[in-house]
């Protein structure tokens, strides 16, 4: 918390840039606007306890009001938490040393659509849901389509490098940002142009790709176009085993098929998604695909993928499980009573791995995370010709606040430690805001040192969210 | 404790979620910020059932901020109906003596003039020509205030349309005076005072010799036809609304071509809180030889207009933004033409409709058809 005098200075400050409908000091605000998705905040307020909050949060209209809000945060040396839709699920929007959060929620224009490049221009704040509908009336889609996208927002895509769950053909945010705008922390708007690719040097938008608020203000955003699909087929298999089932995927890409979802639920999260509404070999894994493309393309890829799968062992299930998923994938997303209820505490650990691994961070994850007592349950979904990811899914419940907390960490460190130890990489699409800060540096090893060398060029007075992504931590 | 097991549960649950109905609430259009959302008036509720913290000021602003349009509710796949877990919550600031200063400025007017205009209550309805008239089904036509003071051209033309075809009407005056339904003071949480305006609703009502009672009114309809006999004030006749009445009878109404194309925005009450979609539509296909352009957010989907439960009377540029939102929803269906079937919905998107829109209420536009006049549209 900030003492009086500079309180009322930095408000002062803050009305003149943006007005004072936009700053807002009263602690309801700064409450009900400090949380993202995190599990653990979710359990801590059901509980009871207070979030760390902001000493204000302050609505900007422009990348200029960005900028002035910047150099002053600068000059006194104020926390700035940048905050999108306040949708992501690591609490990398908590702003837990205070300070200011700089919501981007008022900067939501959708700018022109470029048909002939097949581009659209956003500024930050804008909904996942709303620029996807916009290209939808156009006759496109985005290709991104996270199970977030009604309260996500286009900066939070890409501050947190994040993946829709058709990213198997239509690529992850890294690949589908062409164009991207940056308020550095002392206040430069930069611009990375748009271009579907060059050799200018290293790519300066992968740095702020996934950079968390911690380099800067992602403000503005060129994000590449699909046409929409002339056919979204769906096809499912059952598999007696994880391994089967992986080496099906795996086959599937090798030969140059592309499917739009491919995704594996182990015999635990099959039955807990599946058992209900379809007959499948009990113990069995469930296969979702899906295509994308125009009747001919599909008909080859669905009929190629379809001989592999039973090459392999699978039994062909038909488009119901796949279609049943598609038309559900946000059921998932909203509290039960199950989840919310005493000291309930789920979460998703979303690794990735290259196939030659994949299956032993599986196996490691699993059992180590079980021998803490909790429940999991996992899917490898996000697949790629080299390898995938795993959302190793977990549950626990317990008697108080305290065990709860503190077991919800045994089961991420335990986790952690298993995949990296057999070669796996921590996070695939969630990043790593506070619930996986503390592991940055193993994850990184010796390139850690890289990005923090970078953020103390461009943020040397540590003012761009703290604590996230393993940088500027306090005392 | 104003909340049983069932809603803190629910409020729970609300409270918890990644806030994935936030993107309709027109609230959170409004003012871009997670304050004014379900989600957020949720976690209000839920800490001050749980004891973190008590509703201050600003909560209690927040917790008005809602037009209890119930759009949330259409996207909740848990069916959380926050906008009557809010609607609770008011009633307990309400007795607290909370509620903000512009809803006591209303509620006193509704006390006084029976209207939250402040308009004399002998001006309600004496304006409005009714035909003697012999034979042919009798309607009590509830006026409701917006309409008897703020949208006259719908009560008249209501009138004239329903004696054009053969119905005997019969409007509230003298002894037999219309009060104000109680809805805006329902919705507010002042269900006392809304009571009393009911009572005496309820026993004009059941005291006239009617075959049944009409309203254009969705927030009257309500009241009515819900709030009414949840109360324990039960109507001895039945209660429609326009779109009901003229939908049963549509065969009978003439159809001619509008110039321009025509859209249909569902007023809340009617819609969502009434399930009342298909009736206006079929009426205006009828009249239109089925020229109806839907907007893209239509039916339970519907946004709202920006002018319920006391939004309009707290923030009035911030229910105008929302309203002239829906009115570039209604442009971009291409419609030169938006029919509603509420006079607060009528009065809203008309104020923000500009040049190249004309805002119609269902009976306007029955009655344009009816006279074979088109709509002069730009």
């Amino acid at each position: 918390m900030l003492d009086s005098k500079i309180m009322k200075k930095l408000y002062k400050r803050m009305v003149s840039i943006v007005g004072t409908d936009y700053v807002h000091q009263q602690e309801t605000d700064r409450v009900l606007n400090a949380h993202d998705a995190w599990p653990l905040s979710e359990a801590k307020l059901r509980s009871g306890e207070m979030l760390p909050l902001a000493d204000m949060v302050v609505f900007p209209s422009s990348r200029e009001e960005v900028s002035a809000i910047l150099i002053a945060a600068n000059e006194m040396e104020i926390p700035i938490t940048p905050v999108g839709g306040g949708a992501g699920t690591c609490g990398g929007t908590l702003p837990i040393y205070g300070g200011i959060q700089l919501d981007l929620k008022r900067m939501s224009k959708i700018y022109d659509i470029d048909d002939q490049s097949m581009t659209i221009r956003a500024q930050a704040g804008v909904v996942g849901i709303d620029l996807e509908e916009t290209a939808n009336r156009h006759g496109y889609t985005l290709g991104h389509t996270p199970t977030s996208l009604r309260a996500s927002n286009l900066g939070g895509f890409i501050a947190t490098r994040s993946g829709g769950s058709m990213s198997s053909l239509y690529g992850k945010i890294e690949d589908l940002t062409l164009g991207l705008e940056v308020v550095l922390p002392n206040g430069s708007i930069i611009e990375c142009k748009s271009v579907p690719r060059h050799s200018v040097g290293p790519d300066l938008r992968q740095l702020f790709i996934g950079s968390e608020g911690t380099l800067g203000v992602i403000t503005e955003a060129t994000l590449r176009l699909f046409l929409l699909p002339e056919e979204r087929r769906f096809r499912s298999f059952s598999f007696p085993d994880v391994h089967s089932g992986l080496e099906a995927i795996r086959n599937i890409f090798r030969v140059g098929i592309h499917p739009s979802i491919a995704r594996l639920y182990d015999p635990e999260d099959a039955a807990m998604s599946f058992s209900m509404h379809f007959e499948f070999e009990e113990g069995y894994c469930i296969l979702l695909l899906g295509f994308d493309g125009d009747l001919t393309h599909v008909d080859l890829d669905d009929g190629k993928s379809a001989e592999i799968c039973m090459t392999l062992g699978g039994v062909d299930l038909g488009e119901g499980p796949s279609k049943r998923w598609w038309e559900h994938r946000y059921d998932m997303y909203y509290p039960t009573r199950l989840t919310t209820s005493g000291y309930a505490i789920g979460d998703t650990i979303d690794i990735v791995a290259t196939y030659d691994k994949l299956e032993n961070v599986y196996h490691s994850m699993k059992k180590a995370m079980e021998a803490t007592g909790a429940i999991v349950m996992s899917h490898f979904s996000h697949m790629y010709q080299n390898g995938g990811s795993i959302y190793m899914i977990f549950f626990t419940s317990q008697p108080d606040a305290e065990t709860a907390w503190a077991m919800y960490k045994k089961i991420w460190d335990e986790g952690v430690a298993a995949c990296l130890k057999e070669g796996g990489t921590m996070s695939h699409q969630h990043g790593v805001g506070l619930s996986r800060s503390t592991y940055t540096e193993d994850e990184l090893g010796s390139a850690f040192q890289v990005l923090k060398k970078v953020k103390e060029i461009l943020d040397p007075k540590g003012i761009m969210n703290p604590g996230k992504l393993g940088l500027g931590v306090r005392e | 404790m104003i909340f049983d097991e069932t809603h803190t549960e629910q409020i729970r649950m609300c409270a918890a979620c990644p806030k994935m109905c936030r993107h309709v609430c027109p609230t959170f259009f409004a003012w871009r910020s997670d304050s004014p959302t379900p989600h957020g008036r949720a976690l209000l509720i839920h800490q001050a059932i749980i004891g973190t913290r008590e509703i201050d000021e600003r909560g209690v602003e927040v917790l008005f901020q809602c037009l209890e349009c119930s759009h949330c509710l259409t996207w909740c796949k848990p069916e959380i109906d926050i906008a009557t877990i809010v609607e609770e919550q008011r009633k307990a600031l309400v007795a607290e003596e909370r509620r903000p200063k512009g809803l006591v400025e209303m509620a006193q007017a509704i006390r006084q003039f029976h209207n939250p205009y402040s308009e004399p209550h002998m001006s309600r309805n004496n304006w409005l020509p009714i035909k003697k008239k012999k034979g042919g089904k009798s309607l009590f036509y509830f006026i409701g205030c917006t309409a008897a003071y703020r949208e006259q051209e719908i009560a008249s033309s209501t009138v004239d349309l329903l004696e054009s075809l053969g119905y005997r009407i019969s409007i509230g005056n003298g002894s037999s005076d219309e009060w104000c339904c109680g809805s805006p003071l329902f919705r507010t949480g002042d269900v006392e005072l809304g009571l009393e305006q009911a009572r005496h609703n309820a026993q004009m009502l059941n005291e006239m010799n009617v075959d049944e009672i009409i309203v254009t009114c969705p927030g009257c309809f309500r009241a009515l036809s819900k709030d009414y006999p949840e109360h324990g004030l039960i109507l001895n006749k039945p209660v429609r609304h326009i779109s009901q009445l003229l939908n049963d009878i549509k065969d009978n109404l003439p159809a001619i071509d509008f110039m321009g194309k025509i859209t249909y925005h569902d007023p809340c009450h009617l819609g969502r809180h009434s399930k009342i979609y298909d009736e206006p539509r079929n009426v205006i296909k009828q009249v239109s030889n089925s020229n109806l352009n839907e907007m893209e957010r239509t039916r339970d989907n519907a946004m709202c207009c920006g002018n319920g439960a006391g939004l309009r009377t707290l923030f009035p540029e911030h229910a105008k933004k929302i309203g002239m939102e829906r009115v570039q929803q209604a442009k971009q269906s291409g419609a030169s033409i938006l029919v509603t079937a509420c006079p607060f919905c009528k009065n809203m998107l008309q104020s923000q409709s500009g040049n190249d829109l004309i805002v119609l209420d269902l009976p306007e536009l029955v009655l344009q058809a009816k006279r074979g006049r088109k709509v002069k549209t730009h």
